[in-house]
This record gives C-alpha cells, structure tokens and sequence, in this order.
C-alpha cells in the first residue's frame, strides 16, 4: 500500500467508498496531459476560496546515483530557491559569477584528489577563492525573491521533499492568485536556479552526521535498511550519507533533471476552488512550451532474494531500541492491503497488540509500533515491528514477545470483530483525509503513478473488505518467517572478556 | 509552439550578449518575456468574500448548549465537546491535573467499557476520540463514520458523563506521564517555547506552571472523580456537531440521549486574572548540548478581540512576518526559522512573540542587539507605504485558510461562540485589516509593546557566545535552572491511631534513653570520630570532632589523608573551608548539613514536643517530619526500646539516595544512653562505619567558637 505518511504511523487505506461517492468525485475531477507530457489533475471544492497544488516527481532518492546519494533530497530542498528571472537583479552576470563559483569549486576539489601530494595552504586559498566568488553572486541575487512572491500572496503549507520515489513541491493560495502559481511553477520547472546550492548542502550534510555518531533510534533504522537491502537503493538513506553529500556539485543536480526531471515524468493536482476550463488554458499557456524529453530509464535494482535471517548489533549509551523487518512484496502486489490490516492490529497505540502486550500487560516496552511499508513501497519492502524496552528491560525479551505474536498470526485466524474493528479504522481515517485539498492534491498524484488511475482511490478499498482470516494467516506464514527477516538493535556493549556469547545474540 | 520559440530564442540572444548596462538589461528581459507575464506583473481579481457557515444553536432543558452544523460532502459526523473548565483551575500543588482527568477519562473508559473497550468501540465505528486542555477550556472531540453515527454519539455520552477511572489506568498514566517530564528537556524548541510561556506568564501562576513529577504524584483517583463532578454537568457543556445528517433528527435524538443527564453544580466562575509575577527581562537556560541557540523575546499579548489586534498582526508581520520582514533581511544568514506573531489569545491574553534558531551561538549576542534595535526603531517612526500593503496582503491572504478544512471549521467556530466572539468576526476582522494605516501602526507599537518591559528567553550554551548577555546592557541576565526537581518522598499522614502508637513507641524511647526531659536538657554535645569508609566506597579514613548546640547550629571538624575539612551551619546559612580555600556552604552541601540537623539524635527523640508529625509505619517504626519536608523513619528496638535504625533520603547531587543507619554498642553517658558504633549504608550497599571515641554532652560550647573559622 502506499503509505502517505503524515505523521509517524499514518496509514493510508484507500478503503471502500460507496460507487456513489466515486461518481461524486468522478464528476468533480478533470485530468488532461499537455502535448510535452505533463499530466494534470484537477479536483473541484468551492466551500472556501482556497486552491492547493501539488506537484509530484515521478523520481527519487531511488535513482540517486552511486556515490550521490542525498541529491534528489537536496534538489527538493532547493525548490523555492528561484528561476532565472525570479531571485536575480542581473541574470547575465549572475550566471557568470555563478559559473565562477562553479570553477572554484573544480580547483578544490582537484587539490583534494591530489591527496598527499596536496600543497600546504593551496587548499586554503582556493577556499578563500570560493568565498569571493559565492560573495560576487550574492552581489547579483535577490535573495529568496521567489519564496517572498508566495508568501507575500497569502502562499501557505509550503513543502518540498523527497522521498524513495518522488520529489513533491506543494502549497496553496487564495484562489484569486491561480494564475501566479502557474507563472511561478512553470519557471521552476523551466528555468530553476539553485542559488543555494553549496549552503543547503552543508546543511544537508550536518543533518545526516548522526549517521557517524550517534546511537538512537533513528540510526538503528538506518542500520536496518543498509543491512536488510543488498543492492536495491532503499539502502540508502533518503538525505544521503554524509560522505556522499558533502561531495555533491550543481552540475549533479542539473544531471539528475535532466535525465528525471522532464515534464512526461511530472503529474501536478490541483485541488480547490479552481474553474478546470480556465485551469486547463493556463496549463496550456504556461506549461505548454516546457520542451518534452525522452522518458527517464527505469531503475532496474532487484533485490536479491533473502535466504536467512540477519542480524546487526549496534552497542552504546543509549536507551536501547529494537527494529524487526520482514520482507514484503511491493505495493501493487496482491497482498498489500493484508499488510495495513496487520499494521494496524499490531501496532494501533491503544488497542494494537503490541500495545497491549507489551507496554500494558508485560511491561517490557515504553512503546511499540508497527508499519505496514518500510522506507517506501514501489519495490520489494519491508514489514516493520519495533519497541522500545521499558526500564531495566531487554531487547531479548521484547524480540521474545514479539515472536510469540507472530506464531500466533500465523497459528490461528483473526478473530471476526478485530478485522472488522480494524477494517472500519483504515475507514475512517480515510475519509476523514478526503475533507482537505491539501491531502487530496498528495493523494491524487501518488495513485495516479502507481497504478495509473487516481480512481484507484476509492476503488482499491474494495480489497481490504475482500481480505479474510484465512488470507491474513497465510500472509504471515509467507512473509513474517526469520529467513527473510532482518533484525537490528542497540543495546549495551557486552562487559568485556569473551562475553559476545553469553550476553545473547538475538537472531 | 512558435511562442515557446520565440521565448527561447529571445532568451538566447539575452544570455550570448555580454553583460550590458542595467537599464537595456532590464528591458531584454521584459522582451524575453513578452509572451509570458512576469509574476509581478499579473492583475488578480477580487477575493471570493470567506463564507462562514451559519450554525443552529439550541439549548437542552438541562441546560446542555447544542451547535449543528450540515455539511453532506463526506461520510462523517464530526463532533467537539467544550467544557468550561481548564488548567487555569489547576491548585498550584497539583498542576497538570485538568489534563491528567481528561487523558483518564480518554483512556479509562466507563464502567460497561472499561480501558481501552471504549476506544475500541469508538475504532469499531471507524471513529477517533481525543482531547485538549488549554487554560480556559477543555475540549473533547470526535469523528466518526456516519453510518454508525448514533452510536459514536451514544458511546461518546457514556464516556463524558460515567467515566470510570480506573487505578492501574491512572497509575499507567502516571507512569507514562513522569516519563514525559523526565525527557522534557530533550529538544530545544520545546525547552524554549515552555520556559518562555513560563517566564512571561510565570512560574507561580496558572498560566505559566509547569507540571513536575511531584505535582503528579499527589494527584489521586480521588482528584479525578471530584474534577469530574465538577466541571461536567449540562450547564457547562457545549457540543457542537459538524457532518452528514439532518439536523432536526439529529436535535431530536440527542434530546432524548442526553435528557437523562441531570446532574446539577454551582456555576464555574471566572478564570483567574493573568497575573505577571515574574518580572519582564532575560533568562538564559544553560543547554550544554545544544549546538544551536534558541532564542525568543516577547511577552503578554491581547485578547481575541482587541480593537488593536489587525494593527499589530501588520506590525508583526512588518518585524518578522515573512523573508521581507526587517529582522529576516538582517538577520539571514544567522538565523533560521525566525518569525514575529502577535496571537491574540481566546480567553486570556495571548502572546506576542519573536523567536529564531541561532546556527552559531556564537552570534547571540548581536541576533538579540538586532531584535531590540528594531523592536525600538518600530516605535519611533512610521513603516513605509510598500511595507505596510505588503505585510497587509499576507495578512489579508492568510485569513482564508482558516476555512479550509471541513473537520475544523466547526471546533473554530464553537471556540469562537464559546469564548463570545461575534458571528460576524472573521468578516469584520477582514474589513479592520483593510483600514490599518501607518499611523496605526506606530501608535499600536508604542501603546502596546514595550521593549523595556519584555521578556527575553535564552536556551544556548553560553561558553560559545561571542560575549556574555550582561555586555547587552537593560535588565540583568537570570538563569533558568532546568534541572527537573526529582521526585520527592513526602511524608505519610497517619490516621490518629497510627499516630497514637506513634507517641507511644517514642515515649518509650525517651525512657529508655534515660527520660524525656533528660534529652530536652541536652544543649551541646562534643563527640570524637573515627570514620572507616567500606573499600567499595573507598577504603579511606578519618577522624572528626563535631560540636553541636541547641537548636541547630554544628561545627564539624574532620581531618584524613586528603587534607582538613571544616564546616559550620547555623541551620541557616554557613561556611565550608576546605584546604585552604574557603567558601559558603550552599546547594546540595547545605542541604545534607540541614538534613544531618533535622535528625540530631537528642532533640529528635522529643519530637513530640516540637511541631512535627509522627506516624507509626508499623509496629516498630515511626516516621517523623516537619513542615520543611524532612523525613526520617526510625526503628526501634523491640528488646530495649531503643533506636535500632534510622532510614532517610539523602540529598545528593541529581538527586537523593536511601540512607540506612544502624546503632550499636549503646553506652551511658550523663545518664543518657549513647549509640558508640554506627554504620551507614548507602542505596543497600554497605559505606562507612563509624565509631564514636568520645562524646561531652552540655559542655558549655559558644557560638563564637563554633563560628571561629580554622
């Protein structure tokens, strides 16, 4: 399933709607594709006059290249940084001084590939070189034009990120301002200048130097996925590791948008108080001249079939953290809407029965959750369990508890009012998403690129009413086996003297 | 596409020329861009005017406000509850008990659902319930499919009007609860946000408390149920329905549903006043691992609907508002996440508030030296013409989104009925944002904001500053200690039998000692020490001549391998000198010297003759406090009647540790029996052993002597 997250462990079940709801909806939507390939989808809501946008990417942190992990990140974070007429005072010299800093940059990092043979000081005279030429830049930049030309027009919810998959830009505007946001989008997806580059990127690199230090949680996720993935990119964390980051260039980012970032790679919504008709025409205007290029080639990854189970040990100070993932099928598979049902029994935060087992009954856990795709899940993916151990309390005996859930999924069915409570949650939580543009205009992209067809929306709910006792037992006995598990976990170093053994590996 | 070549072409021939000067410049680009408009060149038409939806209010005979709301887009029946009570009526001694109420009766359930079967019912019926508490209000809401519509609302009556909370819920929540205090320092933006609401409003008043675990710990199932009773009865409820039904049906039910609740109680009074009891300057929070420095200068705002609020939204705004605002343009580079708000608040006054995250601390100094500057330069002259329509555009804009969402329009709007703001508010606010002059603003700065009277809230580490606060110059820089206080024990309360055996066990003692009024006589004593510390602890030794005098002053000389230590309290205040250095005795120092005093054995043992408590635990122990929370629990011997035990908290540096003091070898002096050997555990584990070499009661000490420093 595609797992939208707004907030740690949002779920999101397409579920069923009555076929009414769908014409509904049906009847408020208009889609159109620009001759350049740029797909439009258009949903109508008048009850305030406000419109949301929300452009998707249809590539991500998965088509990084080797050793640029963290550029599809840094690109999304560079987003409101401006065009070629929005953010300069002088664009000519501006590109000149840009080009300057560009030059720079190449002299240092030459002299750092020189390696020992790098002359004392040289370094630090080119670097003095760069500061003048990033200063002669600034001299030519209206800085953050771009971002003010939103705000200054009531712009809100301002987002840009990557994912796995995607690169999503998104915010709203009253609705008498449309036609600025087709101004303004059409030259970023033109004309984009990352006069940002080399500070985002810095700032890009400090955020991820937790993946060199520190013990948390967060770090032993990331143990998780470099550890449960061969050679499928979901290894890689989303920002990049640091190593990779710091070595980025402009020149990367201007590689990945090309061969990415054309418009028959980009599906924009458009969801609010907005006329289609008059919509349409500005898309035809504006969007309209963007050249179209080839389509982009595919990631080819296949994840290596895992035939036993793995386990990684990170010992440190830290409170300690246990993190269990199970290999899963990609999202279009078959039995993707058994794993939000799972999710959800398991790791609700007062009904699931992690909660209740673990934090409630046995009091071995602070806290435990469940998730039902992990990092993303247009590939093969992960199952997720993890807890965090109360005090004085183990991972040994939490991994211990959590296995006995897992026989017991896989031992005896579901009972009939845990399925249909849980069925009735993903319900809710469903339609309660559908009452703002913001989450519709997320939505709408997203299903189209997945499976074709944003009506896949309502209709995919059809499969969670379909899923039975029977086939959620099955699916636990297929996917949540220790052959294809991978476990990590933090813990205390082992008081020395030969005790790797006996302080318990867990498997 | 012959425009798109056009452009491209014309863009071209731009880029390929050389740099010319600016003016022809300029108009190459607007030729380039013939075809297309430049952004601020687009002429938009009027904004659609913001519709708020009319609600339908009516009264229950039980006095329970009613507010529907039809809305048929979606499935759901939304819902909000609004009880007129808040963390304002918190008693100082148990802040945080609104919120602990609501959050039990969240996850206690009622009596037919207990625990978690009230939010599984709630799930069954693909329904959420949660809860908030501010100061003036206490909110639940729900929302449901409507196709189980009744029922979600059923269930909702049963939790809000028979909560059950049950005691292992209460302890769990508890639990959970000192774990969040305990981790509350963990980031900086919530230390920030938290001390700076605490210092504007202050610590000391409902506004500003802060929860700590003591506070949690004498809250009691109790508290709960009498909270309950209180605040909940139809007269001070409000619920407000939002979603997909008839509303004529939907009054008629929930007529019939919630008749039957009748419960009466007095009318809640007014909130308490915002009282400032702090006084406005800086603080600076010592965060030694923060890498950054979170900063936020500010204070009391206005109220929802005070004539000034449009003015000093633009004010805000001008300071703060956006990337054009004066302190973003200066402050750029060093400054991340700044903004300025002026937030009227519902209620109670809100906050006006400028804050930031500084990437190097270093710059503190300087980012503060900018907002004051410009906070004064706002005061004294006009903003500009293209300042003031740019910061009122953004404000105008933003008022839209307040509608946006179809599952919070609804609690708005009951909020804003709750509190008696107008129907018509949003409209008016709109046309009073429209007329704000420039004028307005300079006088709205000066009346309303006082940068002498602000507060200013540092979280950094200071070491990394390029200068300390105090070279600011204003109001002198206080620290804001946030060290969590510990959980205290605090003293058992005894029923009256448990304190009559109590006297009794002690009485006893007293004879055993040699009588009642022997010890009362006791007036100093000197006694010699021989200190042998366990080897787990150490190994050492040392030797101490310790001098003590009626009521509480003590002189303790101690001399071993590491040199001469002397201390001197007169239960107040005192001196430690330590190898030549000298210094008072304060902090956890004074605190173990005031508990040693607190448990001097001759006035000890006639506590029943000074204004202390005294619970018998058991058979053998009595725990003996006073109103300056010392605590000690001595046992007695059941042979000989006399102290066998003392068991007490020490103060320790983070906190406390358990003391175990065990007598023997009783000896007489004066006629008084005398413990000559004692040993000391600390937190179960063996310390030190003491042996008394010899002990002068009523010697004829003075005070001059025992103050004379070494």
């Amino acid at each position: 399933m595609i797992g939208l997250r707004f907030g740690a462990l949002f779920l999101l079940g397409a579920l069923f709607l009555p076929a009414q709801e769908l014409r509904d909806y049906e009847r408020k939507v208009s889609e159109f594709t620009l001759s350049n390939g740029l797909h439009f989808i258009i949903l109508e809501r008048h009850q305030a006059p406000i419109v949301s946008f929300h452009t998707y990417l249809n590539a991500g942190s998965t088509e990084d290249p080797a050793r640029k992990t963290g550029l599809a990140s840094l690109i999304a974070r560079l987003a409101f940084n401006g065009t070629e007429t929005i953010g300069t005072k002088n664009w000519p010299l501006e590109k000149k001084a840009l080009e300057a800093v560009e030059a720079a940059f190449d002299r240092m990092d030459d002299e750092r590939g020189k390696g020992f043979g790098a002359k004392a000081g040289a370094f630090a005279i080119l670097q003095a070189g760069e500061s003048t030429a990033m200063g002669d830049a600034f001299q030519q930049q209206n800085p953050d034009e771009y971002l003010r030309a939103i705000q200054e027009n009531g712009g809100v919810a301002l987002d840009s990120h990557a994912t796995q998959d995607s690169i999503e830009t998104s915010y709203s505007l009253p609705s008498n301002r449309v036609e600025l946001w087709f101004v303004l989008e059409s030259q970023r997806l033109a004309h984009p200048v990352f006069r940002d580059f080399y500070r985002e990127r810095s700032k890009q690199a400090e955020d991820m130097a937790y993946l060199g230090e520190s013990k948390s949680p967060a770090r032993v996720r990331q143990s998780l996925l470099s550890a449960a993935f061969e050679n499928l990119p979901y290894r890689n964390p989303v920002l990049g590791w640091p190593g990779d980051v710091v070595a980025l260039r402009a020149g990367d980012a201007k590689d990945y948008l090309d061969t990415y970032g054309g418009p028959g790679n980009i599906v924009i919504a458009i969801v609010g108080d907005v006329d289609p008709a008059a919509a349409q025409r500005l898309a035809e205007r504006y969007f309209g001249p963007i050249p179209a290029r080839p389509h982009p080639p595919l990631v080819r990854s296949q994840e290596s079939a895992q035939s036993g189970p793995k386990t990684v040990a990170l010992w440190g100070d830290s409170p300690p953290y246990l993190i269990i993932g199970y290999k899963r099928p990609p999202e279009i598979h078959r039995d993707d809407p058994a794993f939000d049902i799972l999710a959800t029994i398991l790791g609700d935060p007062q009904t699931g029965w992690l909660h209740q087992e673990l934090v409630e009954q046995k009091e071995i856990a602070q806290s435990a959750e469940a998730l039902s795709d992990f990092p993303a899940a247009r590939y093969v993916n992960l199952f997720v369990v993890s807890a965090t151990p109360a005090k004085d309390h183990t991972v040994e005996e939490n991994q211990k508890a959590i296995d006995e859930i897992v026989a017991r999924l896989q031992s005896r069915p579901i009972d009939a009012a845990t399925l249909a409570r849980v069925k009735n949650v993903l319900r809710g939580r469903f339609v309660r998403l559908l009452g703002g543009n913001q989450e519709l205009a997320a939505l709408l992209p997203d299903f189209y690129v997945t499976y074709g067809d944003w009506r896949k929306l309502f209709s995919v709910g059809e499969n969670y009413d379909r899923v039975t006792a029977e086939e959620m037992q099955r699916v636990a006995l297929e996917y949540l086996i220790p052959a294809h598990r991978t476990v990590a976990y933090l813990t205390s170093a082992p008081p020395p003297g030969g005790a790797a053994s006996s302080h318990g590996g867990l498997q | 596409m012959i425009r798109g070549a056009l452009m491209l072409a014309a863009a071209a021939t731009a880029l390929a020329q050389t740099p010319p000067p600016k003016a022809p410049a300029v108009a190459r680009k607007s030729a380039a861009a013939a075809a297309l408009p430049n952004y601020n060149e687009l002429k938009f038409p009027e904004l659609r005017p913001i519709a708020t939806p009319t609600i339908q209010s009516f009264t229950l005979p039980n006095g329970m406000q009613l507010l529907l709301l039809e809305d048929h887009e979606l499935p759901l029946v939304n819902g909000t509850v609004l009880v007129r009570t808040g963390s304002a009526f918190d008693p100082p001694e148990k802040a945080g008990l609104a919120a602990f109420a609501l959050q039990a009766m969240l996850q206690g359930g009622t009596a037919a659902k207990p625990g978690e079967e009230l939010v599984r019912q709630f799930q069954d019926f693909g329904a959420e319930l949660t809860g908030e508490v501010s100061p003036n209000l206490l909110s639940m809401s729900f929302s449901g499919l409507k196709d189980n519509g009744e029922l979600v609302i059923d269930a909702l009556k049963d939790g809000l009007t028979a909560p059950e909370f049950p005691q292992d819920r209460i302890d769990r929540l508890k639990a959970h609860l000192h774990n969040v205090i305990a981790h509350r320092n963990d980031a900086g933006p919530a230390i920030l946000q938290r001390e700076f609401v605490s210092m504007v409003f202050g610590k000391h008043s409902p506004y500003g408390a802060q929860v700590e675990h003591v506070n949690l710990d004498r809250i009691n199932r109790g508290d709960l149920v009498s909270f309950h009773q209180r605040y909940f009865f139809p007269k001070n409820v409000t619920l407000a329905l939002a979603g997909d039904f008839d509303a004529a049906l939907m009054k008629q039910r929930l007529e019939v549903l919630f008749g039957e609740w009748k419960s009466e109680q007095p009318p809640i009074g007014a909130f308490p006043d915002v009282g400032r009891s702090m006084a406005p300057g800086k603080f600076l929070a010592e965060n030694k691992d923060a890498a950054r420095a979170f900063f936020a200068v500010g204070g009391a705002g206005t109220g929802q609907l005070d004539k000034d609020n449009p003015a000093l939204e633009i004010m805000a705004g001008i300071l703060a508002g956006g990337l054009d605002g004066r302190l973003n343009r200066l402050l750029r580079g060093n400054v991340d996440g700044l903004t300025a708000s002026w937030t009227p608040g519902l209620g109670y006054p809100g906050l006006f508030e400028v804050s930031g995250t500084i990437a190097n601390p270093f710059f503190t100094p300087k980012v503060l030296q900018t907002v004051y500057d410009e906070l004064r330069k706002i005061r004294t002259e006009e903003v500009s013409d293209h300042e003031l329509k740019t910061a009122k555009a953004t404000a105008l804009n933003r008022l839209v989104f307040g509608f946006d969402n179809q599952l919070s329009i609804m609690p708005r709007l009951a909020e804003y009925q709750y509190f008696n703001i107008p129907g018509d508010y949003t409209r008016q606010y709109q046309e009073a944002l429209e007329a704000v002059t420039r004028a307005d603003v300079l006088r709205v700065a000066r009346e309303r904001m006082d940068p002498d009277k602000l507060t200013t809230v540092v979280v950094a580490n200071p070491t990394a500053f390029e200068a300390p606060l105090e070279s600011l110059g204003g109001a002198p820089v206080n620290t804001i200690d946030l060290t969590i206080p510990a959980p205290k024990v605090e003293a058992s309360v005894g029923d009256a039998a448990s304190q009559r055996r109590a006297r009794q066990l002690l009485a006893r003692a007293q004879q055993a000692e040699g009588g009642a009024d022997k010890l009362a006589a006791v007036t100093d004593y000197v006694q010699e020490i021989a200190y042998q510390f366990d080897i787990s602890a150490g190994g050492a030794q040392a030797n101490m001549t310790e001098r003590w005098m009626a009521p509480n002053y003590v002189r303790q000389d101690t001399t071993s391998a590491s040199g001469k230590i002397s201390v001197y309290c007169d239960g107040k205040i005192g001196w430690i000198v330590s190898g030549g250095a000298s210094g008072a005795l304060l902090g956890v120092q004074l605190q173990q010297v005031q508990s040693n005093l607190f448990r001097t054995m001759f006035p000890l043992l006639v506590s029943d003759r000074a204004e202390r408590k005294l619970t018998a635990i058991d058979d053998q122990t009595v725990e003996i406090s006073d109103a300056g929370g010392n605590i000690v629990k001595i046992v007695f011997d059941n042979a000989t009647g006399l102290p066998k035990n003392e068991l007490y908290d020490a103060p320790v540096a983070n906190g406390t540790v358990s003391v175990i003091e065990t007598y023997a070898d009783y000896r007489e002096v004066n006629g008084l029996k005398i413990p000559f050997k004692v040993s000391i555990d600390l937190a179960g584990r063996k310390f030190q052993d003491l042996t008394i070499k010899s002990m002068q009661i009523n010697a004829g000490l003075k005070v001059a002597d025992l103050e004379k420093r070494p």
